[in-house]
């Protein structure tokens, strides 16, 4: 921790996020909440309460239906005019890594430099040395650069996920959006990604948002944590303070309250 | 981008100055690829003399093309009343001719396919069948079936059976081959026979796949009918060929027109289908 002064900035303000899928499943309802910079929070919660269409809502891969989200102060929601330079600080991490298989390691951490570069360039498959220097040195920080050439569906779930990583930092993001990426490996594996991710914050300096849904790992990594139950925010706090009750509310709420909250399931 | 520098970490130069050696390597190993390119290149220039590769000549062609579409318009409207049965009858045989290569061909790809067949000599004598059946044209066929059963619809439909039953089975057995593997070892994991598996692994994966390939080659045997009633296998290929042999240009432009109408019709009509199966 290099406790500077950054530290108290707030990067990230969700301002009443809600969102209604076309099939009328609410996803998320009414969902707030500030991240400051640098921070490394953990997102709780069991599957279906909403925080993979939270991420999605940030980077827009899911539009909103209502709420805001600001950036640094600018609001990032509703205009379609800058999306792309709004994604590009936008790393994400996804739970089944989304490695295009067929391409070269190497390759695929440079495509996290590809919202930099123009599409006709893109069209000879070529990157500049600046861009090649960016995506070896993600590459040496997950310690994945010996295998740069190898085809990206040779490596094993673990590496897949460094290798990921590496995508996500070659974009020099401001925040990185990690959604359940843990969730398909070893612990052991596991927990060598959750200290990539969360030095991604601390030595770096980026905003980590982690989806998670194991509380094991979340005491393990997380200071702050944001319990998320059936697409509301249950518990906002620290994660020494993750008690038994706190869990179950997370875990297993009341049936009734749910539907006293007019649950569409 | 003073701030998103990434904090230097040891090693870190030496991992990006190796890495970049190796892409160097990597680059002056091209030789190979070179050769591959120059003798690819080769071989296309030998193939387009043998073709008599004439851009020229292709240019020139261009209005004389246009000569002909030009003498069909505008398309002799009153015509179609004497050609719709036989267009009627195209699409009969476009439609008999898929369900006897369906039935040609599923056996004989399951017999090709690698994950069902596990006897080298019946996969391969499966598939020496299929190339046989694809590799004469069903043009050659209807020929062969016109003098067999005599003229009419029911040699057209035969050769189109016999052809596209050689292409659908090794697409089958391709889409069967290509299928994901995990549910193929559950089913065998709980005890499923080789049929078994077959039933509920191999083929449920690979439907929507034959169901593509067939409206794609009902498509195909439209057109390809169109071509059969030159040897007297039916459909609306005669009519084509007699105006085109009488000069009657305008008749032709109807009849094109048709079958254009028919290919579109099908075409919409199976990205629907498709879009129903998935």
């Amino acid at each position: 921790m290099d406790g500077s002064m950054t530290e108290t900035k707030t990067a990230l303000s969700i301002k009443g996020l809600s969102k209604t899928y076309n099939g009328g499943i609410t996803a998320l309802r009414d969902v707030s909440m500030d991240v400051a910079a640098g921070e490394f929070l953990v997102i709780l919660g069991p599957s279906g309460a909403g925080k993979s269409t939270l991420m999605r809502c940030i980077n827009r891969l899911v539009e909103p239906t209502a709420g805001h989200v600001f950036h640094d102060g600018r609001e990032i929601t509703g205009s379609k005019a800058n999306l792309r330079l709004i994604r590009r600080d936008f790393g994400m991490v996804f739970q089944q890594f989304n490695l295009v298989k067929r391409l070269s390691v190497l390759t695929n951490v440079l495509t996290g430099r590809l919202a930099y570069r123009s599409a006709w360039r893109s069209l000879f498959y070529s990157f500049s040395q600046e861009d090649k220097r960016i995506a070896i040195e993600c590459l040496a920080r997950v310690n994945m650069d010996h295998k740069a050439f190898q085809r990206a569906d040779t490596l094993s779930g673990g590496e897949q996920q460094r290798v990921a990583i590496a995508r996500a930092l070659a974009q020099k993001p401001k925040v990185i959006l990690a959604d359940e990426p843990v969730a398909s490996l070893d612990p052991k594996i596991a927990r060598q990604v959750l200290v990539y991710l969360k030095e991604a914050a601390s030595d770096l300096g980026i905003t980590v948002l982690c989806n998670l849904h194991q509380v094991e790992y979340t005491r393990e990594f997380a200071q702050r944590v944001v319990g998320m139950s059936r697409g509301t925010v249950v518990y906002d706090g620290p994660a020494a303070n993750l008690g038994d009750e706190i869990l179950h509310t997370i875990y297993y709420r009341d049936p009734d309250a749910q539907k006293a909250n007019g649950d569409a399931e | 981008m003073a701030d998103q520098t990434l904090k230097m970490v040891p090693g870190i130069s030496a991992a990006v100055e190796r890495v970049f050696a190796e892409m160097a390597e990597r680059k002056r190993w091209r030789l190979p690829h070179m050769l591959m390119a120059a003798v690819i290149i080769g071989f296309l220039a030998w193939a387009a003399d043998g073709v008599n590769l004439k851009p020229s000549e292709f240019a020139a062609a261009i209005p004389v093309i246009g000569e002909y579409f030009y003498r069909m318009w505008p398309p002799k409207w009153g015509f179609s009343e004497t050609i719709w049965q036989p267009a009627i009858e195209t699409i009969y045989i476009a439609l008999w001719g898929n369900v006897i290569a369906t039935v040609i061909g599923l056996p004989l790809g399951m017999l090709a396919a690698g994950n069902i067949t596990r006897s080298v000599v019946i996969r391969n004598g499966a598939k020496a069948i299929l190339n046989l059946l694809r590799s004469i044209s069903e043009l050659i066929w209807a020929i062969f079936f016109v003098s067999a059963v005599g003229l009419g619809p029911f040699p057209g439909a035969l050769a189109l059976g016999i052809n596209f039953g050689g292409i659908l089975g090794r697409l089958y057995a391709e889409a069967m081959e290509n299928v994901d593997g995990g549910p193929i070892e559950a089913m065998r994991a709980t005890g499923a026979n080789r049929i078994q598996v077959i039933l509920f692994a191999i083929l449920p994966q690979a439907l929507p796949q034959f169901v593509t390939f067939n409206l794609y080659w009902f498509e195909v045997g439209v057109r390809s009918a169109t071509v059969l009633g030159m040897v007297g296998a039916g459909g609306i290929g005669f009519e084509l060929v007699t105006t085109i042999r009488l000069f009657e240009w305008r008749e032709t432009g109807i009849v094109l027109l048709i079958i254009l109408g028919m290919v579109t019709v099908i075409d919409s009509a199976s990205t629907w289908i498709r879009s129903r199966i998935y």
